[in-house]
Formats: structure tokens, C-alpha cells, sequence
């Protein structure tokens, strides 16, 4: 098994083995961040980037080369790991791990105690008394009620794992029980374009630009000036991909293309890339977008004949921007008091854009795309586009990470490999296509089991439902279905992921869910409402296999042999599934009569490098690398086939063109204020009331702003120990504890009395979060700003935390009436200091649970007391 | 002999060489090289980011410290046992073995890049992981992890063309260092001039920022956005002087760079 025997001339006298492991944190059976581990004696040495060249010749895989304006960009002979990857040892032997199985104390078949969820402490049990449990359970449940009263939380974000697969191996065997219920994802991160750009564009299934076939070696080439709106390039793509993005912003750079970054916050790639930082109010991006449109329309500066070819509905349009419906003009004056952007400044951007090859960078969350009604920025956002003759050379949509997401050639911006491979034949959790007949999105969970019946439109599956979908009406429960009475989750992040999660977790507390499962590898965030706890492992602890393929350099396979023994007595996801399915008699069927090395290989065989290398050299070499396709300069950039001829290649909305006005909208949703035919600017309305011109902001007058984390991946990596040293990830506060960083401006934090340091709780109607106020120039008045993803700490369970899990107070409903996506940033709260020692006093319980000085949040704080590890 | 040059104008913030560093050494006993370094607490090799100006004139400088494996390295004398040795290459090494917990170098160095193990009772610092250099290495981890190529290590001969434009940390402590920096970060002054009568930035204003001491003189001009940024200067005091035709100038006779400056949006008259 060991590929490289080294000797050590120093220190203990070992023998070290390298080991490939892909430390990508999507999850979905296509890893990146390929890395390479030297272990010994049975502990991991280091994690290093992954040489290419280590064991192929480069000539072999054929580095791509982009040339432009006598310059050259070359990938590197290495992986761009993140720091999330390299310093995963933390992660691996954190003490926040699950080592053994556990039960909630106060927990019994007899006296279930659900309102303690949350509440109580831990204690060990052994894995046989815990799957009896479970088997127990199921089979009362499925007596009582029928199987679909199990809900299946099996979705999101982890490690990348194959045959070991963090999500959804428990729905087969629910299934060969008899069903379930599903949680469906909404298609989070990219909600506004979902929900609204695919009604202008098509663009199935993200509603994000497709293809991207090419767009970098064209930005080299042709981009004048490239707006990063609402896009942190240094922060999004890190877990999907690695820092491929920050060399190409460099890049950029260095050939004088202008970087304009507009944000309400200074995020990580402004602070070093942007030549000028547009600060604009959260979530007011459209009143920006419709004064430039004014511009353009009264300047003349629209590329007319572009738009009569390529696009419908423009009159009305045009109608809404210079105020013939609402008598109001949106010029940039008007635009100036809702944004926070002088009118002045709104103008040049206006005048730059329609006299330069502008391209729109983007990354997946941020300040934009995830308020309340971000249908509407991201439906004006390509409607701009489309008024400056979108798909010529140098105008494009680009996105800075998740290339080749879906294996899809089309969507990799950067010089493709000859061909992408894939390990969904083997991957042991869910499928994109076994969504039962009862399910519930993930966004209305708390409405499902504390207000039943609930209704929504869409999603039906895992942002793959094309548009037509949303125009279909879905309910829980469905007639002759069960409501769900247990759940069972190896996606336990909704507490810090989710939308108003404070009441999902008073969801967790009802009566009417009798029991709770969790499987996953720390104890955090909802397992804390779990019953009973099963410890899964890192893929450190297991033998796999996986692909790279996010990272825009090259494309691998990697034979992931085991690294480490499973900690404690920990089982990977797959393991913990075929230990519950050999206890009700169902292994053979559930594993479908392969080992995991059979799956492996079969893995190997269907991924479409068997052609290139062999199973015992991949073995042998730990990966292959995919080479760059010699033709790749032969596919055309980015949407040029619909610029020169839309005839001949027409979009997939119902005129093959670019809809400034959706029939489609006005005919199924002819009241709806909030998404209305033609995009507008909705401040507020039946859905939302978060909004500085709203008289709720004279109780809460700041806004939030809440990007995807930088030094976490959603709920992955609160517990870093290294990472949880660096002053932008934690702040100290005077007890000790590392708070969450809250951003503050100098000037708001005056008038509220509040120094940098200071625990501070930010508060709505839906909770308080406790967190470190850190006083910056990098966010602008009246506006705060927090990553999410925190661990949760409940000091009241569903009312009051002190790790910093904003979701917990964010909105409550859906994107607006007819759109399904969560609302995560952009609303409103106050922020002001707490007195730290007087919440010790009130709850004092809470305040002395052991807690980990380097890694915060661990095991022994939620053990019940005298409980040995 | 080998040099560690880091460039600051390519470094993102990523953290990576900081927490390499960690990966390396937390836990691992490189012993005659160093001891394991504590979980938290040491940073061998630091990022620290510097928020420089104000809303919304503002950047982010990453600074780096780090051993600076001195040619004339102060801690090497002040070391009662000996413990502290300079290799053929360059690099400073504290032997573990031999450190009695004197502390004197970390008292004596002008860097503050010197540890102190409490438990172990020595003192601990960057060993540019020479353990792996000796052993099949290139680079140490800190180097290798770089993502943008903001760290380069390698032979002094060979890194000339960058040795050229780089800097050292604190020259009058006549250290020597074997570290180099490019593009550490000076000062600016930085605003944005506007015409408020027809509600318009004002490009290509020429703005001329004067040393009040030495009289040097730096111009730049206004761009699209009216936005002016002259960056580069020393600390002292300046005087601005901003410059469009069909306006009245305007002049700001002492302006401060102890700190960054903002002078915010600035607006100048029409002649007539």
C-alpha cells in the first residue's frame, strides 16, 4: 500500500508512506483540493498540495497555456489548496469528534422528553444498544405511522467522498424499508438566479451563464473591465476549488484589466484585487441596476439592433425605468438614496460599462444573490448584460468557482481536459433522481411540522428541476402520506445553515417528532437535537477513491487509500448505514452484494479513465491526471454562438430569446407583487419587510450582510484550531471564548457604546446572537456584516446563541411568494453590547460547560455531567 | 546561501504559510532541527493583515513575519549555551537540545520572531523546515503552499533579479537579514474630487502631494471615478495641492501620514 518509502534521517526514526487524498468540500462525488498525506506510525505527518509532476512527466498531461496581450498564464505544477484543506489534521483529530455512539440522557423510548432537545447531555452507549434503538424505532414507526413518517436529511455540503459518502446512504435502506419522506434542497447559493434569472435567460439548471466554454482565455483577451458584484473570489471558491481564482485576479491585473468590486463590504478579494470598491447597501443591487439602465435608455447607449435581434419585451421594460408606470423615474438620484452610492459615482460606472467589454464576475453567495427577492437583481443583472450585446468577445457572466460543476464540459471556463471523469456509479449516497413522492424543501421545514399543511412552488429535487417546475404547486402532507414523526440526518447544519433556523429548532422540540438519529463525525450544530448520535469518521479513516475536478488546472482520479485507523469506534457514513441494514437483516441487499473495494474498482471501471491508465498502476501511482485537450482553443467563448445567430441557437425560454417581459410570469402569477413580469425594485412587500424604508427599521436599523464563510465552508471547520488563531476568524472576547467576528463601522459602533472586543448580541424578532465586535473601515455605515456557518451554542435553545450561528435570526420566509429559495442575508437587526458576566450569572449552567481553549466547541461540553469520554 | 523573498503585493491573505507552518511542526518532533511547536500560540512564520485607510478608501496589506535568518544574527551571541547556530547555507537554527531556556534571544531580537516553550522550556522559532531541505525538499512548506508565488526561496545567486527591488526589515539594526520583502507597504493619500453643481466626478484632476521637509514632490491624476490614490509615501507630514482646469484649486496645507489617509470626497468650485 505505501507509495513512497522514505526514510527519516531525523527526529523518530519512521517510515513515512504518501498517501492522495482529494480535500474538496463540496461533497457530491466530485472532490478537488487534491493533496498529499504522509503518514506514519498511524498518524497523519502533513498534508501538502498535490505536485502533478510527482509522477508524470508534464509533456504527459499536457499543460494548457493562455496567451494574451504578450503575456502567458500557466497553471501550476501543483495543487492551489486552500487553508481549509491543509491544516484538515485539525478537523480530523478535533476534539469536538463523536467517538463512540450516544444517547440523549433524558432520552428514552418511555419518556422522550423532546421539549430537552437541545438541552440535555450526552451519554455513551454502545453500538449495539444504540442500533437497537434504532431498529426498534424504525419498525414501531413504520408500524404506526408508515415509512414516509421518517424524514431523510441527506443532502449538502462534507467532505468528498465515494463509496463513503458523507450524504443520503441512508435513503437506500429507508427505501428497502419501505420509503421515507425527503428533505429537498432549495437550491441555495444560487437562489436568485434560480428563481429569477432562468425566467429571463433559461440557462437551465442554475440560471447562472451557460456555456462558459472558454470565458477566461477570452477575458484575457478582449475584457476591458470586469464588475465582481457581490463576489468574493478569495473566500467562495476555496472549498470548491482551490485558489485557482486568486491567481487569475492577479492575472487580470496584470494585464490591465479594471477590477471594480461592488459590495456592501471590502470582502477578501476587494481588499487586494479591486481597483475601485463600489459600497452599496445590502440587498438594494436592483435600484443600482435600474439607474444604470435609465442611463443607458435616456443616454442612448443600449446596443439597439443587439437587443431587437436578441430579446423580447423591452418597451415595458423601458416603460418601468423611466417611471411611465409608478411616475417614478429610476435615475441615478433616485437610485443614489436607496443604495448609499452617490449619483454622481452611478454614473461613470453607467458610462464605463457601456464603453468598455465588461464581463460580471460572480461567486456563489455573497451580499447579492441571497436576499429577500433576489429574483430581482439577478433578472435585471442579464437584462444590463443583454443591453450590452451579451456573448460578444470580452461580455460575459462569469463565475470564479464550481467549474465543470455536473461534470459538464460547459461549464469549466478554463482550458478543457480531454475528458472530465466521474465516480457516480459508485457513490454510495444520494442521486439526483430518487426524490419519493412526499418531500418537504429544505427552506420550509420548520412551517412543515409546526404548521402543517404547507405549500410551495418547485423544488422538487436538487437544483435540477428545470424551469417549468416552478409553476407546479406542491403540499405537505400529501394526501394519504403520513406527517414525518422521525428524522434521520447525516446533514445536521440546518441550526447555522438554514433560513430562520430558530424556528426549525423549536421544530426539533415538538412532541410529534418522537426521535431524532444523527450520524456525523463532530458534535455540533443540530445534532444537539439529536436522540441518538452515531459517529462517522473522515475520509482520513477510510480507503476510496474520488475525482478532482473543480479546480480549473487539471482534472485527476485519486486512489484514496486509508490513512489513519477510525478513530474511537467510529464507521464511515456507508459502514454506519450497513451496520443499522445488517441489523434488520438487509446487508446483502443494501450493499448490493459488493465489498467496498468492489466498489471502488467498479468506480475505477465506470469513470472513463480505464482507457488510460490501469487499476494496479493507479494503485501504485496514487492518481492520473487528465490532459488538457489539445483542441481546446477549437470551442468558441461563451454564448458567441447565440451573439452571431440566435436563430440558430436560441435560449430555452419560451421565445429563444433574451425576456425583458415573461409571458410566462404574467400568465401563471398575474398578481404577484414581488416577481412581477418585468423585474423591479421590491423593497418590501407581503413576504418581506426587511428594508431601511420599511418603519420596521426604526426598531432595527441596521442591515446584515452575510456572505459565505471565509474560514469555514458553511457549518465545515468552526473547530480549526489554526484558523481559529487568525484575528479575522475569531475574536476574543473578555471571558475567554472565541466569539464570531461581527463587522462594524467605527461610527455605528460610537453610537452604541461599543469598542472592538466587545461581546455584542445582534437581535430581531426571531432571536439574539451573541457575538466579538470587530470595528472596521471594511464595512460601510449602518450595515454590519458576519460570515455564517458558526457552530451553534445555544444559551436558549431557539431563542439565544453565543456561537454566532446568525441563521438563526435570519427571515423566515421564502425568497417571495412564488420563489423557493432561502433568505439569508440582507435584513435587518440592532446590534448592542451584552454584559457578558451578567448572562454567566442568569444561566449558569450553560456558562460552565468545558470548552476547548484551541478548538472551542467540544465532545465533553455536551457530555451529561461525570461522563467519561 | 539561501535568501526567503516575499513579495506583498502578490500575497492574497490565504494564511496558507501560516498555518503550514503549523501543520509541519505542531505535533512533530524534528529534533536535532526543532522540538514540536505548542497547538496555539507560536506563529514561526505570521500573516497579519493591515487594514489601511477608511471607508471607502481602503485596501488590505498582508505583512509577514518570520526568522529572518540574520548574517548577523543577535540572538547568536546572546545565547549563554551556545544553542544558537548559523548553518553553511545561511539558515538559524536553535538547537533543543542544547537551549536551557536563557531566554536572552528573545529579548535580543529586534524581529519578535522567537517563541518560548513553556513546557518544553526552550526557545522556538522558524527552522525554514530544514529538516526537509536536508532531506529531498526544494522549498520549505511555507513556499510550497504559496498559492500566487508571493513566497520564493532559493539560492541568493539566483534570486538576484528580485533581490534587486526588495527590501529589509528594520536595516539600522544592521541584522542582515536573509529575508527580503517587495512592496512593503508605505503610506497613501488618497480622496476623491467631485463637481457638485453638476453632480459629476471629476476625472483627470492633477493631484500634487509635497514632503513638507524635503520638498519631493509626487502628482497623480484623478481617475473616472474622481479617485486619487498617491501610495508609496514615507511617514511625515505633506501638503496637497488638487488641480482642474475651469476650477478653483485647492490646497490642503498639512496632512499627516502617520497613518493611511482618507481625505475623503473633495469638492472643488467652477472658475466663474
Amino acid at each position: 500500500m505505501a507509495l513512497k518509502m522514505t526514510k527519516a534521517k531525523s527526529g523518530n526514526r519512521r517510515k513515512e508512506k504518501r498517501i492522495v487524498k482529494g480535500l474538496g468540500f463540496c461533497g457530491i462525488a466530485a472532490d478537488a483540493n487534491a493533496v498529499e498525506v504522509d503518514v506514519a506510525n498511524g498518524k497523519i505527518i502533513r498534508i501538502n498540495p498535490l505536485h502533478y509532476d510527482r509522477m508524470y512527466r508534464p509533456e504527459e498531461f499536457n499543460p494548457w497555456r493562455i496567451e494574451a496581450r504578450g503575456k502567458v498564464f500557466e497553471p501550476a505544477m501543483k495543487s492551489l489548496i486552500p487553508p481549509l484543506s491543509l491544516g484538515y489534521k485539525n478537523r480530523v483529530y478535533s476534539p469536538n469528534r463523536v467517538l463512540y455512539p450516544l444517547k440523549r440522557a433524558d432520552w428514552n423510548p418511555g419518556n422522550r422528553n423532546t421539549q430537552n432537545r437541545g438541552k440535555s447531555g450526552y451519554v455513551r452507549v454502545s453500538w449495539d444498544e444504540a442500533t437497537d434503538i434504532i431498529v426498534s424505532e424504525l419498525k414501531r414507526i413504520k408500524e404506526t405511522y408508515g415509512m414516509e413518517a421518517v424524514l431523510s436529511q441527506s443532502d449538502g455540503h462534507a467532505e468528498t467522498k465515494t463509496v463513503h459518502a458523507a450524504h443520503g446512504c441512508h435513503r437506500k435502506l429507508l427505501r428497502l424499508l419501505g420509503g421515507f419522506t425527503l428533505q429537498t434542497r432549495n437550491t441555495d447559493s444560487w437562489e436568485g438566479w434560480v428563481w429569477g434569472a432562468k425566467h429571463v435567460w433559461g440557462m437551465e439548471n442554475l440560471g447562472q451563464m451557460v456555456p462558459v466554454t472558454n470565458v477566461m482565455d477570452d477575458i484575457s483577451k478582449n475584457t476591458e473591465l470586469i464588475l465582481f458584484w457581490g463576489c468574493d473570489p478569495e473566500t467562495t471558491s476555496w472549498g470548491w476549488g482551490g485558489q485557482l481564482a486568486s491567481r487569475a485576479c492577479y492575472w487580470f491585473t496584470e494585464l490591465g484589466i479594471e477590477s471594480i468590486y461592488i459590495c456592501p463590504d471590502l470582502n477578501y478579494g476587494a481588499a487586494v484585487h479591486a481597483d475601485t470598491w463600489i459600497p452599496i447597501r445590502p440587498n438594494t443591487d436592483a435600484a443600482l441596476q435600474l439607474a444604470i439602465a435609465y442611463v443607458w435608455i435616456t443616454e442612448g447607449t443600449c446596443h439597439k439592433e443587439y437587443m431587437a435581434t436578441h430579446s423580447v419585451g423591452f418597451e415595458k421594460f423601458r416603460e418601468y425605468v423611466l417611471g411611465g408606470e409608478d411616475n417614478i423615474p429610476k435615475t441615478p438620484e433616485w437610485a443614489a438614496d436607496i443604495t448609499g452610492i452617490p449619483s454622481r459615482t452611478i454614473k461613470v460606472l453607467a458610462h464605463k460599462w457601456a464603453s468598455k467589454r465588461t464581463t460580471i464576475a460572480h461567486g456563489n453567495g455573497g451580499p447579492y444573490i441571497r436576499g429577500p427577492y433576489a429574483t430581482e437583481p439577478a433578472r435585471l443583472e442579464v437584462l444590463l448584460l443583454a443591453m450590452q450585446g451579451l456573448g460578444r468577445p470580452g461580455c460575459h457572466q462569469v463565475k470564479m468557482m464550481e467549474w465543470s460543476i455536473y461534470q459538464q464540459h460547459q461549464r469549466n471556463p478554463w482550458p478543457r481536459p480531454l475528458f472530465i471523469p466521474h465516480l457516480q456509479a459508485a457513490d454510495r449516497g444520494w442521486k439526483y433522481e430518487d426524490t419519493p413522492r412526499q418531500f418537504i424543501p429544505k427552506c420550509l421545514i420548520h412551517d412543515a411540522i409546526l404548521n402543517p399543511p404547507v405549500t410551495w412552488w418547485g423544488t422538487t429535487t436538487l437544483s435540477r428541476d428545470p424551469v417549468e417546475k416552478q409553476f407546479v404547486q406542491s403540499k405537505y402532507p400529501v394526501d394519504g402520506c403520513p406527517e414525518v414523526h422521525m428524522i434521520w440526518t447525516d446533514t445536521p447544519c440546518l441550526a447555522t445553515c438554514w433560513n430562520d433556523s430558530n424556528s426549525i429548532l423549536k421544530a426539533y422540540q415538538h412532541p410529534k417528532i418522537e426521535f431524532i438519529l444523527a450520524q456525523h463525525p463532530w458534535l455540533e450544530n443540530d445534532c444537539l437535537f439529536a436522540d441518538i448520535i452515531l459517529p462517522s469518521n473522515t475520509k482520513f479513516e477510510t480507503e476510496d477513491i474520488g475525482v478532482d475536478i473543480f479546480g480549473g488546472q487539471f482534472d485527476a482520479i485519486l486512489y484514496e487509500y486509508q490513512c489513519i485507523e477510525p478513530r474511537g469506534e467510529s464507521k464511515s457514513d456507508y459502514e454506519v448505514v450497513c451496520t443499522i441494514a445488517e441489523k434488520l437483516g438487509l446487508l446483502e441487499e443494501y450493499t448490493g452484494g459488493r465489498s467496498v473495494a468492489g466498489w471502488i474498482k467498479h468506480g475505477y471501471k465506470t469513470s472513463g479513465v480505464s482507457g488510460h491508465i490501469s487499476f494496479r498502476d493507479l494503485k501504485k501511482k496514487g492518481y492520473w491526471v487528465v490532459p488538457t485537450a489539445p483542441d481546446w482553443q477549437s470551442h468558441e467563448a461563451g454564448m458567441k454562438g447565440f451573439y452571431d445567430d440566435p436563430e440558430q441557437n436560441p435560449l430555452t425560454t419560451p421565445s429563444g430569446k433574451i425576456e425583458f417581459y415573461s409571458e410566462r410570469l404574467a400568465t401563471n402569477f398575474p398578481d404577484d407583487k414581488e416577481r412581477p413580469p418585468v423585474p423591479h425594485w421590491v423593497p418590501y412587500g407581503e413576504s418581506h419587510q426587511e428594508s431601511l424604508l420599511h418603519p420596521r427599521a426604526q426598531q432595527y436599523p441596521l442591515l446584515i450582510c452575510s456572505n459565505h464563510p471565509r474560514w469555514r465552508i458553511h457549518a465545515q471547520h468552526d473547530d480549526m484550531t489554526w484558523l481559529r488563531e487568525i484575528p479575522t476568524c475569531k475574536v476574543k472576547g473578555p471571558d475567554g471564548y472565541l466569539y464570531e467576528p461581527l463587522w462594524l463601522h467605527p461610527s455605528d459602533a460610537i453610537k452604541r457604546g461599543i469598542r472592538g472586543g466587545d461581546v455584542v448580541k445582534i437581535y430581531n424578532e426571531r432571536g439574539e446572537v451573541l457575538a466579538g465586535a470587530r470595528l472596521t473601515e471594511r464595512i460601510m455605515p449602518s450595515t454590519v456584516y458576519i460570515d455564517h456557518g458558526a457552530r451553534y451554542d445555544p444559551i436558549v435553545p431557539g431563542e439565544m446563541d453565543r456561537g454566532g450561528a446568525i441563521n438563526t435570526i435570519c427571515p423566515h420566509n421564502v425568497t417571495s411568494k412564488h420563489a423557493t429559495g432561502q433568505v439569508a442575508s440582507g435584513y435587518l437587526v440592532e446590534v448592542e453590547k451584552v454584559d457578558i458576566e451578567e448572562l454567566r450569572r442568569k444561566y449558569p449552567a450553560v456558562f460552565e460547560r468545558p470548552y476547548d481553549q484551541a478548538a472551542g466547541l467540544c465532545l465533553e461540553r455536551f457530555l451529561e455531567r461525570g461522563e467519561a469520554r | 546561501m539561501k535568501v526567503l523573498v516575499i513579495d506583498i503585493t502578490k500575497c492574497n491573505g490565504c494564511h496558507n504559510c501560516q498555518v503550514a507552518c503549523k501543520d509541519e511542526h505542531v505535533g512533530n518532533d524534528w529534533t536535532p532541527y526543532a522540538k514540536p511547536q505548542p497547538l496555539i500560540g507560536q506563529f514561526w512564520t505570521k500573516t497579519i493583515d493591515v487594514e489601511r485607510g477608511t471607508f471607502p478608501k481602503v485596501k488590505v496589506s498582508y505583512m509577514h513575519t518570520i526568522c529572518q535568518h540574520c548574517d548577523n544574527a543577535p540572538c547568536i551571541p546572546a545565547c549563554p549555551q551556545q544553542a544558537i547556530y548559523r548553518r553553511d547555507d545561511g539558515i538559524v537554527i536553535i538547537d533543543p537540545e542544547k537551549c536551557t531556556g536563557s531566554r536572552n534571544c528573545l529579548d535580543v531580537c529586534p524581529y519578535h520572531v522567537i517563541y518560548f516553550n513553556r513546557d518544553l522550556n526552550i526557545a522556538q522559532k522558524c527552522t525554514l523546515c530544514s529538516h526537509l531541505l536536508d532531506k529531498d525538499w526544494k522549498e520549505p512548506r511555507c513556499v510550497d503552499v504559496c498559492p500566487t508565488g508571493a513566497l520564493t526561496f532559493g539560492e541568493e545567486r539566483d534570486l538576484q533579479h528580485l533581490l534587486n527591488k526588495a527590501e529589509v526589515l528594520l536595516p539600522e539594526h544592521k541584522t542582515k537579514p536573509r529575508v527580503y520583502y517587495i512592496g512593503l507597504p508605505k503610506r497613501f493619500i488618497a480622496g476623491s474630487v467631485y463637481d457638485a453643481k453638476r453632480d459629476m466626478c471629476i476625472q483627470g484632476a492633477k493631484i500634487t502631494v509635497c514632503d513638507v521637509q524635503s520638498g519631493d514632490e509626487f502628482a497623480v491624476a484623478s481617475n473616472d471615478f474622481g479617485d486619487f490614490w498617491v501610495d508609496g509615501l514615507k511617514v511625515g507630514t505633506f501638503s496637497v495641492k488638487i488641480e482642474k482646469e475651469g476650477y478653483h484649486a485647492k490646497q490642503i496645507p498639512s496632512v499627516s501620514t502617520d497613518k493611511d489617509v482618507n481625505l475623503g470626497d473633495i469638492e472643488l468650485q467652477c472658475v466663474g
